[in-house]
């Protein structure tokens, strides 16, 4: 056992999978005691492979790591008795009830009949299941087999609970509630480690982030410290033809103003959007310009100063955003 | 270890309580396949002297008659193929049970449950022993059914049998059982789709069957097919378990005893160890 400093810590995880995928390049960090931390990145990161270590599912090919003081690899069963594990995949055996499903983990965790009996119950009150817990998981909705998995996850009141992409499907309302439940969660005294592509979850839930690609973790911060390396709002522009892209920039640049080019966009790079605004427009009303919009500091923009990429390829960059609808200049 | 093979151990069962159909069909098959098949592959009716002999006198008919009993008795031990037949079911439909360990191991590893137990704070090879034992609980259930129903229907019983025969026939049959089951359970924590489970399914239990004095005696099979057969765990268990139900001899009983146990062992040890070893290395 380690002195514990950190309720979790990875040092220079490495995961090649047999396959030969290499999915976790040297990962480190150190979880506080009681804090909600996240780790922020795109499919194929390397997530869930950092939870998977974590929680002994699997071996790392190289590095450590200590959870609750306990060597993930040594002292493994010492692990799997203090932490909860909400894997991404489902893992209710939709042949049970919600209730024997809950019941059966708290058993193998060592709780007594009555024991067992009594914090499946609550647990299943907590959350909101009570009413179907006699149905087979089968019959159960998308957000309340997910509330499930928790369920199950939460019935030994672990000190450590990984929560691996939570809410991956579920819907607004549904997913509002789970982040109610996590914050409860953390005053009760649960450290948490949050897995999450969604920005605006982490940004919110975390108390420190580490965002994560291609099997490295390229940031380490709270929320505001991250979104504070930005320096700033950014201004996208699209222009309507693709070669005025570096005329754009040109333009810009000459005024002092900090420019890239990226995915067919020019970003700008400003202290304060709203005063800057009028003279950049000012700048291209020559030009046609397709769209134009104001992103203020987010960990979106913070990921894609930092990777060159976007967060989520699949969907819009601007979905949670301010925005201005296709501001058009015309000559 | 035990208490966490237990809770598990109630899990699988009342998964197959739960599953009323399947329970109903798994009832059934064997009631059907004893019931139609040992009733028309009737061989006592199609071995005895044709009726209609011209020419012969009673007493011709007689010796006729001994000498077709005297064969009955010495191939199957009884005059009676039903009572043969249907001590051999027991053994099949042991072995035939045996695959629901790996059907069983392939579904959780599929569904994510596996994941689940592998996190949870148990010894590992508690997980592969509770699919053993659900087979070997479940083939005592249905082995009762079974030899009631081979009752009903005309199953004679050795003179004098005692518990101590029910027993032993329970032991062997479960010692068969639970070696079939390691053998499925090895196969399916390193294979990762279902049809592998039942395709060995179907390649094995055929051979398995025939290969053995389950259905047929040893004694009549061609020279290549007894060697098959004395090496055949089926062969012991069917051997054993016939001794003790139906008082047909059995050649060497502790060296059949022995082997029985030695193979069981091997394959216990052997599934077990590998199964750990997948979990373990991942
Ligand atoms: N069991 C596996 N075998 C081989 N490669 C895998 C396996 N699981 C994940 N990978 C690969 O490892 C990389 C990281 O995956 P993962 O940890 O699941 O990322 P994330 O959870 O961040 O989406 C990906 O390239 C993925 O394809
Ligand atoms: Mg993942």
């Amino acid at each position: 056992m380690r002195h514990e400093t950190c309720a979790v810590e990875a040092i220079d995880l490495e995961k090649t999978y047999k396959n030969g995928v290499k999915a976790l390049k040297g990962v480190s960090f150190c979880i506080q005691r009681g804090e909600i931390f996240s780790l922020l990145g795109p499919n194929g990161a390397g997530k869930t492979t950092t939870v998977k270590i974590l929680s002994t599912l699997i071996k790392p090919s190289g590095g450590t790591a200590y959870v609750g003081g306990y060597n993930v690899v040594e002292e493994s069963s010492n692990v799997r008795r203090i932490i909860g594990i909400v894997p991404q995949d489902l893992t209710a055996d939709d042949e049970m009830t919600g209730y024997d499903n809950v019941y059966v983990q708290a058993r193998l965790h060592g709780l007594s009949r009555n024991e067992a009996k009594k914090k499946t119950k609550e647990v299943l009150e907590f959350m909101g299941l009570l009413e179907a817990a006699n149905r087979k998981a089968r019959t159960y909705s998308g957000g309340m087999r997910k509330r499930l998995e928790i369920a199950m996850s939460l019935v030994h009141s672990p000190q450590i609970l990984f929560l691996d992409e939570p809410t991956l499907g579920l819907d607004v309302q549904s997913r509002r509630h789970l982040w109610d439940l996590i914050r409860k969660l953390k005053r009760e005294g649960t450290t948490i480690l949050l897995t999450t592509h969604y920005m605006e979850e982490a940004d919110t839930l975390s108390d420190r982030i580490a965002i994560i690609d291609l099997g490295k973790v390229v940031a380490l911060g709270s929320p505001e410290e991250l979104k504070a390396r930005l320096g700033g709002d950014r201004i996208y522009i699209r222009p309507a033809l693709n070669q005025d892209l570096s005329l754009i920039k040109e333009k810009l640049v000459s005024k002092g103003y900090e420019v890239s080019i990226l995915n067919g966009e020019v970003i700008v790079k400003v202290k304060k959007a709203e005063d800057s605004l009028f003279d950049i427009i000012n700048l291209l009303r020559d030009l046609k310009i397709s769209s134009l919009r104001i992103s203020k500091p987010n960990l979106e923009d913070v990921f894609l100063e930092l990777t060159g990429r976007k967060l989520r390829e699949e969907e819009p960059l601007d979905s949670f955003r301010y925005r201005i609808h296709s501001m058009r200049v015309r000559r | 270890m035990m208490r966490a093979t237990l809770v598990l151990l109630v899990r699988e069962l009342k998964k197959w309580f739960g599953r009323k159909p399947v329970l109903v069909m798994s009832l059934l098959t064997p009631v059907l396949w004893i019931a139609l098949f040992g009733k028309s592959l009737n061989l006592t009716n199609m071995l005895m002297p044709p009726g209609s002999l011209e020419g012969i006198s009673p007493e011709m008919m007689k010796v006729l008659q001994q000498m077709v009993t005297a064969r009955l008795i010495e191939l199957f031990g009884t005059t009676d193929y039903f009572t043969y037949m249907s001590s051999g079911m027991l053994v099949v439909f042991a072995v035939f049970q045996g695959m629901f360990s790996g059907i069983s191991i392939i579904f959780d590893k599929r569904l994510g449950y596996m994941d689940r137990l592998l996190v949870a704070p148990i010894p590992r090879l508690s997980i592969w022993l509770s699919k053993i034992l659900a087979v070997a609980v479940r083939v005592t259930l249905l082995s009762l059914l079974l030899l009631a129903v081979s009752l009903l229907l005309g199953m004679n019983l050795k003179e004098g049998v005692g518990v101590i025969d029910l027993l032993a026939s329970w032991s062997y049959i479960i010692l068969l059982a639970m070696t079939i089951a390691s053998l499925y359970a090895l196969l399916s924590f390193y294979a990762d789709n279902q049809e592998i489970v039942f395709a060995a399914g179907n390649l094995l239990n055929l051979p398995l069957m025939f290969t053995s004095s389950a259905m047929f005696p040893v004694e009549q099979m061609p020279d290549w097919l007894q060697k098959l057969a004395s090496a055949n765990p089926v062969t012991f268990a069917a051997d054993l378990v016939r001794y003790h139900l139906i008082g047909r001899p059995v050649g060497d009983y502790t060296a059949e005893l022995v082997k029985l146990v030695v193979i069981a062992l091997v394959m216990l040890v052997v599934s077990g160890w590998a199964s750990l070893r997948w979990m373990n290395n991942r």
